[in-house]
């Protein structure tokens, strides 16, 4: 079903939803843009935001977070788990590509024994997805399958119809937000017409594109290829940026730490690309930097299409932009498949 | 001690939030050798003790409040269920301090976690048990299972090394399986000293020179990843086929159920879809990546 709203209206819609849900929205810290609760009045990102530098996943999965307390008693050792914080989350604005990356996060996360952290907040929280309107030249989501318009992974897609946002009610949990809701109207064929030209119009500015045909192929073939490796990670710091703002990516390490009441054992982000996460007191199998950015490019793009029949990457583009040595995946990836041609 | 069938067991799925762990009581603390320990442990909740089921080849995570986790394989066999064992070197932070640890002392455990031996395809076939130093561990959880459960297979040879004759694990169960006469038991060392009479030499020399035959015949294979790489090529030689070997991998684990990332080979990992493998499994990433 689609609903519209006019700009005016969003802060109305916002507030309505805060009573019920902490409502996140884009935000400038000190010119970074990332995420923050909305301040009840604000909503000129609108007009500003293309994508945040850090992307919505801290809150499912946050950079560190206790997962229980031990005490020692005279009975010996007690657990205590964190209060749970039951209350709903409104992810309003996230690009089409962060809503696919929690999805992808989704297939692990919940398979087999369930990661109840994410689980429980990942069920607690509601995606209002933006469709894109100025890309950057370092997108590139269509050569994954997607585009500026996804609607797969949100729960409600709003996208710009003249002055307008077109509101597509995508799954149930999103019908649940606009159930009730003032100041929507309903949707006509122009509309429609026009979300859609819209659409089509940023998907044009998506220009990077890359050819996945054989990627998958070409990893395998030169897996084993030192040489091959140690030129594409040559110029790598391995600072980890790309992994920290990769919306797909999740690995996390599990530390202890004490402090005056006791102690917790604390979650917190980890990286492939630091040597220490597979570092064992004997033996290690990724001391080279090569056989870390080879695990990071074939985690994406060849044992995520091996378990889950989709890549790992969502083309959001981040960790070209961020990159402090303009590392490039695309360009990674178009040479792969030019070698195996 | 009670010996039962393991595959009548059923599995034990945790419940819940499974980062909690269980509190478990050290029972008993065995010297093996100068760097490794064997503890004897038991749940603190009763229920537990009677509920909890596991498969030879299965690991669990081991905490230390305070300290943190490690993993380690349950060395001990289900088929033998008053207590439970894991054994240890003391190499890092965590072993180091689980190795000053005494009896009576409580300890993290959350498990059990990966798949296991695979009792049904070893059975009555002619088993090949290859360890190295510690990695005698999971395999003599197996051995137990399968000298419990005599019937069920055919011969059993094992072939064990480590780097000296103090380096040698579980001399009690050496001496045991060497008395054994359905059992061909095989123990070896790099160096030996005066005192030593057994064979001389590293594991996958001395398999090759035992040359067991392929012929209905699974080898299990655990140790130093050093061990496991040279001696895959030797079982190759006698003919085992991918498929016919079997191994236990070991890698840095820090969540044990396939979330937090760390401990894949290829699109596998360890702790999800192993520890148990067939090197038809890995063999694609195994020289690069193990
Ligand atoms: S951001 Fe660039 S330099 Fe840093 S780890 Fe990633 S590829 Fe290497
Ligand atoms: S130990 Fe975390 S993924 Fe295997």
């Amino acid at each position: 079903m689609f609903k519209k709203i006019g700009h005016s209206e969003i802060a109305k819609l916002l507030s309505e939803w805060s009573k019920e849900s902490t409502v996140l929205v884009p935000t400038r810290a000190d010119g970074v843009t990332t995420w923050a609760k909305w301040d009840g009045r604000d909503v000129s990102f609108l007009d500003w935001y293309r994508n945040t530098v850090v992307p919505p996943k801290s809150f499912l999965l946050p950079m560190l977070e206790e997962m229980f307390r031990f005490q020692k008693g005279k009975d010996g050792y007690s657990l205590e788990l964190p209060p749970s914080d039951g209350r709903k989350q409104v992810i309003f604005g996230i690009r089409p590509c962060d809503a696919r990356a929690l999805a992808i996060i989704d297939l692990v996360f919940r398979e087999g024994y369930e990661d109840l952290y994410y689980v429980n907040r990942r069920n607690n929280t509601t995606l209002v997805g933006l469709a894109c309107t100025s890309p950057y030249d370092s997108c590139f989501c269509t050569s994954l399958g997607s585009g500026p318009g996804d609607a797969r992974g949100v729960d409600l897609m709003l996208t710009t119809a003249g002055d307008q946002l077109l509101i597509e009610e995508v799954t149930d949990k999103g019908k649940e937000l606009t159930a009730g809701a003032s100041g929507l109207g309903k949707a006509a064929e122009a509309d429609l017409i026009s979300a859609r030209e819209a659409v089509e119009l940023a998907s044009r500015k998506v220009t990077r594109q890359v050819d996945l045909k054989d990627t998958d192929k070409a990893l395998l073939a030169n897996f084993e290829k030192a040489e091959f490796w140690e030129d594409i990670a040559a110029k790598c710091v391995s600072c980890g940026i790309c992994t920290f703002l990769c919306p797909t990516c999740y690995c996390f390490d599990i530390n202890d730490e004490m402090d005056r009441q006791g102690g917790a054992r604390v979650k917190s982000w980890d990286s492939c690309q630091f040597a220490l996460y597979t570092r064992m007191p004997m033996e290690n199998p990724r001391v080279e930097k090569w056989r870390r950015v080879r695990q990071k490019v074939s985690h994406k793009f060849l044992f995520y299409p091996l378990s889950y029949e989709t890549t790992g990457c969502v083309g959001c583009g981040r960790c070209i932009r961020r990159c402090p040595v303009n590392w490039d995946i695309t360009q990674v990836l178009n040479s792969l498949t030019a070698k195996v041609a | 001690m009670t010996i039962a069938d393991t595959s009548q067991r059923p599995r034990f799925f945790a419940r819940g939030n499974v980062y909690l762990p269980h509190i478990v009581v050290i029972e008993k603390v065995i010297e093996e050798t100068p760097g490794v320990r064997t503890f004897h442990f038991n749940f603190k909740d009763e229920r537990l003790r009677e509920e909890f089921a596991f498969q030879s080849g299965q690991f669990a995570e081991y905490s230390i409040f305070g300290v943190g986790e490690a993993p380690f394989c349950i060395s001990s066999s289900p088929t033998r269920r008053d207590h439970m064992e894991f054994a240890l070197q003391r190499v890092g932070k965590v072993t180091n301090a689980l190795h000053r640890l005494g009896v009576g002392a409580e300890i993290g455990f959350r498990g059990p976690y990966g798949n296991s031996f695979p009792l049904d395809f070893l059975a009555g076939k002619n088993l090949v048990f290859i360890g190295g130093g510690i990695g005698l561990a999971p395999l003599r959880s197996l051995i137990w299972n399968v000298i419990d459960n005599r019937e069920k297979y055919e011969r059993i040879d094992i072939i064990y090394g480590a780097r000296s004759p103090a380096d040698l694990c579980f001399k009690y169960d050496l001496e045991t399986w060497g008395k054994d006469s359905s059992v061909n038991m095989v123990t070896t060392v790099d160096r030996g000293d005066k005192d030593w009479t057994g064979k001389v030499g590293f594991v996958p020399a001395i398999t090759e020179q035992v040359a067991p035959s392929a012929k209905n015949a699974v080898a299990i294979v655990c140790g130093p990843p050093v061990m496991i790489r040279f001696t895959f090529p030797v079982l190759a030689k006698l003919g085992f086929t991918p498929e016919q070997m079997i191994t236990t991998l070991e890698k840095r684990m820090k969540c044990g159920i396939g979330k937090c990332g760390r401990c894949n080979i290829g699109n596998l990992y360890v702790c999800r879809d192993g520890p148990v493998f067939s090197y038809a499994q890995i063999k694609s990433f195994i020289s690069s990546e193990y």
